[in-house]
């Protein structure tokens, strides 16, 4: 019989054995480094697949397929895909954020409301002041977390609540405006319509890898990790735990007011209705999940959680040119998330029997 | 003399109204390998934690190369000088090797520099961390504390999950780390490894430092008096001795039963790549002891028998009655549980003693969330049965590991049984509760009870068992009767070797 050189690192007990009994755990055997890549980020690399097949299937689908069709899916998918990394950062690292869709439509009405009439410049200071006060505001959110040991999902349902209601007292109604400048950075138009898909898919491609190179690459990134894989062994790894949640929560509410910002340039308008917030939260959550990131924590990465916001915002023009009824679109889109799950646990069910 | 490298002065700490420090004194001087030694509950673990800034001390003070510290979380101690190996492995499961020690701040050549002499020179860093070995992740953790280039080296309990070979090359980097002037202060059970390894010792009896010692200049039974007070020390030194002398032992009092009803049968067991026919007998009343090498399929033996996995081919018969079992409940309704090799998959950590102790009775009855009467009886029964120390009864996490096994068998007494699996009962556990276990097991079989013992330290077999069988490559090699079972024999036979003697 032969004996599985890795027998124990897994599953099944672990074992230990008396001095002077001897064996060898030798390590797996070295993968070819890409390979090994691409292992490990199989999952939003089919992702990002699946949403190029989508893409073609669409253009099939209506009769022109031009420009503007891959302009208002870039540009409108903005804020989904903020929200899917900021819902990102948190869930890897243990927690998880129902309020950023409420931070969302928060800095959409501030942001709305103070840039009316505004020339560029101011408006640039306001955006900046925006991001940087919902990444403190989120920050404060997860110290509360952090100190209190309230779990994340109570707290953050509180300020799904609070940041609505902030909202609807800064601008009661759906009104504002903001610059020009602002919409083509995020739509490619000063109009906030037209057929210039660049700027929006840079708005997409920019942040997105910033926010993964930063995860993946540096020791505070690495910190969100650890602390949603093993909170005990990043402690004992000298990651300091309560920063580590502060981070997380500081850098998802900075997403999240990029996505209330790139609300303000698409609608040139602000609209805090609990029903956007209620929305945005768990498309985020669906988009994580369908992204690859184990709710949890520790696993996954915010490239997946991106291009599973876009796939989840191409599935309603898809299934309007296919003619669906918008409520059993909503059956889809659910039908779409438990299937994935089903087919990916057949994947690795298949994999470690083969093995 | 020299400046020592680390010292504890009046250290103490208590959690809630449990006592775990009341005054530890350590003093560790530069080029020595010391030993901190004490049962369980002495108080190490608490030492080794407020040293590594996990806990902060109640009193006292720490000081490093003369200088006081009062470390706040892990990374403070790192800076200081005093780098630990924990029991549990620190490097993160879902990050590669690399990714780890970026994390940790460490230099990746001065890591990958311990690798070849800790046998890892293959080591992939882009290894994912939960791909690897649990033996192998000791070694990480060990070379990634040495990269450290501590002052101090602190290596709790390194050994005890570590193959033979292995154990080795820790040895020879602790060597290598106290010739360049640093000094390691080493946590073991293992009387063995401090006598060879060791200048000199310091030892803790409830929370308190009562004696320090050079090993080099007594034997087992010196460290072990100061461990546990004298009237016990005699006993345990001589189950020690009866233990390292293998023959001449108590077997023949407890005489094999072959007429005895068989109370579990296996008849060729078969896990594709893991077990490979497995056939055995347990009669009641006699304690089987099993004995393998690490992954021999043992521990999935113990799965299949206790019904948590299935076998893909092969019968299991509870009293001469054939059982599919489909879960674990088949098997404890049938009277066969398992006391598993993870004390805390067992128990319910976050829940007080009594209620663990009751766990297997709410199978059959709960009323009113409430302990019936005579249920209530039983647990208090098994406490007194089991000497389980009570101070931290609100929560069993809080309990030192010996008197966590002892509620995990004891949950079992509370409801009875038939048939006992235990897998590597008395790992990481002090040698007076060894020796409670023993008595314990005893008793059982005494009772009619049958046990399926698989142990990890071959000393225990003849101390323990009726007869041994030996797995090798998925399957039962070999069969002794205790008596016979010297560690050589032993060995020899675990490593599916012919039997070196008859």
């Amino acid at each position: 019989m032969t004996t599985d050189p890795s027998a124990g690192a897994g599953g099944g007990l672990p074992e230990s054995t008396a001095s002077g009994v001897a064996t060898q755990p030798t390590a797996p055997r070295r993968l070819d480094p890409t390979l090994q890549v691409v292992r490990r980020y199989a999952w939003p690399i089919a992702v990002w697949l699946l949403l190029g097949a989508m893409i073609l299937w669409y253009s099939t689908l209506i009769p022109q397929f031009t420009d503007f069709q891959v302009t208002s899916i870039a540009k409108n998918s903005l804020p989904a895909v903020y929200l899917a990394l900021a819902q990102g950062v948190i869930v890897i690292a243990g927690g998880v954020d129902l309020g950023a869709g409420a931070l969302m439509v928060l800095a959409n009405a501030v942001s709305a409301n103070l840039m009316e009439g505004q020339p560029l410049w101011m408006v640039t200071l306001i955006a900046i002041g925006v991001v940087l006060g919902a990444a403190a505001l989120n920050g404060f959110v997860g110290y509360v977390i952090a100190v209190s040991g309230i779990p994340d999902i109570v707290v953050t349902l509180a300020t799904l609540f609070i940041f609505t209601g902030i909202a609807l007292i800064v601008l009661p109604t759906p009104g504002g405006g903001t610059n020009g400048g602002l919409r083509y950075v995020f739509t490619g138009a000063e109009t906030g319509v037209g057929t210039n898909y660049w700027p929006s898919i840079a708005m997409i491609a920019i942040p997105t890898a910033l926010l993964a190179i930063w995860l993946g690459r540096t020791r505070s990134g690495l910190a969100i990790y650890a602390l949603g894989s093993d909170e005990n062994a990043a402690h004992l790894s000298g990651v300091n735990i309560r920063r580590t949640k502060i981070t997380s929560y500081a850098v998802g509410g900075g997403f999240a007011g990029l996505a209330g910002v790139a609300l303000t340039a698409i609608a040139n308008s602000g609209d805090p209705r609990f029903d956007n917030a209620v929305n945005g939260t768990l498309n985020s959550v669906a988009a994580v999940v369908l992204g690859g990131i184990i709710l949890g924590g520790g696993m996954g990465s915010v490239v997946g959680a991106a291009g599973a916001g876009i796939v989840f915002f191409t599935l309603s023009p898809i299934l309007t040119a296919m003619g669906v009824d918008p409520n059993t679109g909503q059956v889809v889109r659910g039908v779409v998330i438990v299937a994935v799950m089903v087919v990916a646990g057949l994947l690795q069910w298949w994999r470690r029997r083969k093995q | 003399m020299t400046e020592p490298v680390l010292e504890v002065r009046g250290v103490a700490k208590r959690y809630g109204s449990v006592v775990a420090l009341r005054s530890a004194e350590l003093t560790v001087a530069p080029g020595e390998i010391h030993a901190l030694l004490g049962a369980n509950g002495a108080g190490k673990s608490t030492l080794v934690k407020i040293m590594a800034g996990v806990l902060p001390a109640d009193e006292g003070e720490l000081l490093v190369d003369g200088r006081p510290l009062r470390p706040r979380r892990p990374s403070d101690a790192f800076r200081a000088g005093v780098a630990t190996v924990f029991q549990d492995p620190t490097f993160i499961p879902d990050l590669t090797v690399a990714e780890n020690l970026r994390l940790a701040g460490i230099d990746r050549r001065r890591f990958s520099s311990w690798l070849p002499q800790l046998g890892l020179a293959e080591l992939d860093l882009g290894a994912l961390v939960k791909e690897l070995p649990l033996p192998l992740l000791r070694l990480l953790d060990l070379a990634r504390a040495l990269a450290h280039e501590p002052r101090l080296l602190v290596l709790d309990e390194i050994t005890a999950a570590l193959p033979g070979d292995q154990a080795e090359l820790v040895f020879e980097a602790m060597t290598r780390h106290r010739d360049a002037g640093g000094a390691v202060l080493f946590i073991t059970h293992r009387l063995r490894e401090v006598l060879r390894m060791c200048d000199r010792a310091t030892v803790l009896r409830d929370g308190r430092t009562v004696a320090r010692l050079k090993p080099s200049e007594g034997d087992e039974s010196a460290l072990v008096e100061p461990m546990l007070g004298e009237t016990v020390a005699r006993a345990a030194t001589e189950a020690e001795a009866e233990a390292e002398a293998a023959p001449a032992n108590p077997a023949a009092a407890r005489v094999a039963t072959p007429d005895a009803p068989i109370a579990l049968e296996a008849r060729e067991l078969r896990v594709r790549g893991r077990l490979n026919g497995v056939t055995l007998r347990l009669h009641a009343g006699e304690i089987v002891g099993l004995v393998a090498l690490e992954g021999q399929g043992q521990d999935r033996l113990f799965d299949v028998l206790a019904g948590d996995r299935p076998a893909d081919s092969g019968e299991i018969l509870v009293a001469g009655e054939p059982v599919r079992p489909r879960s674990p409940y088949d098997m404890v309704r049938r009277g066969v549980v398992l006391v598993p090799a993870d004390r805390l998959m067992a128990l319910l950590p976050q829940q007080s003693l009594r209620v663990n102790l009751a766990s297997a009775l709410y199978n059959r009855v709960s009323r009113w969330f409430r302990l019936a009467p005579d249920e209530a009886s039983r647990v208090t029964e098994t406490v007194r049965r089991l000497d389980i120390d009570t101070r931290a009864a609100r929560q069993v996490r809080r309990l030192s590991g010996g008197n966590q096994q002892k509620v995990a068998i004891g949950r079992w007494l509370t409801a009875g049984f038939r048939t006992l699996l235990c897998f590597d009962p008395t790992r990481g556990i002090d040698i007076r509760t060894k020796e409670q276990i023993y008595g314990l097991l005893r008793e059982l079989a005494a009772d009619g009870a049958a046990v399926l013992y698989y142990t990890s330290e071959l000393a225990e077999v003849p101390l323990v068992c009726d007869r041994v069988l030996v797995m090798y490559g998925g399957a039962i090699v070999h069969e002794l009767p205790a008596a016979s079972a010297d560690e050589p024999t032993l060995l020899n036979a675990a490593h599916g070797l012919q039997e070196a003697s008859t």
